[in-house]
């Protein structure tokens, strides 16, 4: 485990970069909540939401690819703005408990207006 | 009749997620939304997820009007470092009312004494903050003498009924009451929290990074952790008990939670509108959500708590109905 989300720290920076330009992930991690919800999370530097909004697909599609090579499916992925502003800090790949599923990415909406939601298993 | 302030996080598809509920359900009694205004002017009791320009205002108070919603603007800061009584503070916030007035905002929301007469310049409505901490008859009067059209109750005398019957005497403005605040009763944070949150949440932060990024809240924890009649203490007021406030002439209620998830607060809009809810009582509880995970306290349960509470004395050491309350309706989940 510790070499895959090693591996997928590198990977995210690496495409990252090749798509949008100088991308920093200083730190990338797994996660368990105490609600039963499990995720992949990166925090990032350099991201904004515009870079978001037009390579939505790709960058759900990289963090799809490494959240899945450190064992978590990833059924709601987004990314999370700096609050009130539009750098986005945080790229998160969760594995939903049922509480998430209905409260957190059951509505229409983003659930909070600093998460740009980037794909959501139906 | 009875009104409801719903939050709302701020962004547009939520405001059209609660207001398409609200008339899908005819939750009748939702009649205002507030969100928060921007962080450039000054900060406010939450934190900031959203930070709305005065186009995108005016497009959602439009739409929420469309619909038969009020529109407020929260601006409850607690602590502004006296930037509103320098000439620059003054010449901005007059000019952001002013600008929130052009795009229609039926109320603002406000902490400071200061900010409730600048507001008498403008039309809008005057709505004091629970941040303002009106406890008392005379304090009740002091804001409504400044210009208040509506007052938030301090939560801490959600459950000191002869107080709060003395407030609806005491003045003409509406009195609004908040119904899902799950803060300690009390407690001694609370106005150091919300200080921290009022600049944590503006362009005035703290010169260095915070050794503990929300040290009050922390602690608020660990308290409730060790000591779990805090939790059956706190202000709280179950779906059920609203009519206890009706009775005494409050018709205008509160629901906090505007960092929270749309559909959690569409649950607790659910919830306070049909007077009725079935499961952990946590569950709707804003501040602090995180203790629904550690305990379940089944609302059914709770029927008639109210009465003592409309006659307590308040004083815990030789009472103790709280802790014998906690006993038989907290459990620990697991």
């Amino acid at each position: 485990m510790k070499k895959e989300i090693s591996e997928g720290r590198i990977k995210l920076e690496e495409e990252l970069r090749t798509l949008i330009g100088n991308i920093f992930v200083p730190e990338a991690k797994v996660f368990g909540m105490v609600c039963g919800c499990v995720g992949f999370a990166a925090d990032l530097r350099g991201l904004q939401s515009d870079d978001v909004a037009v390579f939505r697909e790709k960058i759900a599609a990289i963090l799809e690819g490494v959240s899945k090579s450190v064992g978590v499916e990833p059924e709601f992925v987004y990314a999370r703005k700096l609050p009130g502003s539009e750098e986005v800090v945080t790229l998160t790949a969760r594995e939903l408990c049922e509480r998430c599923r209905r409260e957190f990415a059951g509505s229409k909406a983003a659930p909070r207006p600093d998460i740009v939601v980037l794909k959501k298993k139906k | 009749m009875t009104r409801l302030m719903v939050p709302h996080p701020g962004h547009f598809p939520a405001l059209k997620e609660i207001i398409e509920v609200k008339e899908a359900e005819d939750l009748k009694e939702v009649e205002e939304v507030f969100m928060g205004g921007s962080p450039e002017v000054m900060g406010s009791g939450r934190g900031v997820l959203h930070a709305p320009l005065i186009d995108e205002i005016r497009e959602q108070t439009e739409y929420a009007q469309q619909h038969g919603i009020k529109m407020n603007i929260a601006l409850n800061s607690t602590c502004l470092g006296g930037h509103h009584l320098t000439f620059e503070g003054y010449k901005m916030l007059e000019w952001y009312f002013s600008e929130l007035n052009k795009a229609g905002v039926d109320g603002v929301i406000v902490a400071e004494p200061y900010l409730v007469e600048l507001l008498r310049d403008f039309p809008m409505k005057t709505i004091v903050s629970v941040l303002s901490y009106v406890d008392a008859p005379q304090r009740a009067k002091f804001f409504e003498d400044l210009g208040a059209d509506v007052i938030t109750v301090d939560t801490n005398i959600n459950r000191h009924f002869e107080l709060l019957k003395g407030i609806v005497k005491a003045v003409n403005c509406d009195i609004r009451v908040i119904v899902n605040e799950g803060c300690l009763y009390r407690c001694p944070f609370r106005y150091f929290h919300y200080n921290l949150a009022s600049h944590l949440s503006s362009l005035n932060q703290p010169r260095a990074p915070l050794f503990a990024p929300d040290f009050y809240f922390d602690k608020c924890i660990n308290i409730r952790l060790r000591d779990t009649v805090q939790i059956m203490k706190s202000a709280w007021i179950r779906p059920e008990d609203i009519k206890e406030y009706e009775a005494i002439g409050i018709k205008s209620f509160k629901l906090s939670g505007r960092t929270k998830a749309v559909n959690w607060i569409i649950e607790c809009m659910r919830a306070y509108s049909h007077r009725s809810f079935k499961g952990n009582l946590l569950e709707i509880l804003d501040c602090p959500q995180m203790l629904r995970y550690m305990f379940y306290i089944e609302n059914e349960k709770l029927e008639g708590s109210i009465e003592q509470w409309k006659s307590c004395k308040k004083r815990c050491n030789e009472c103790g109905y709280c802790a014998a309350l906690t006993k038989e309706v907290l459990s620990y989940l697991k």
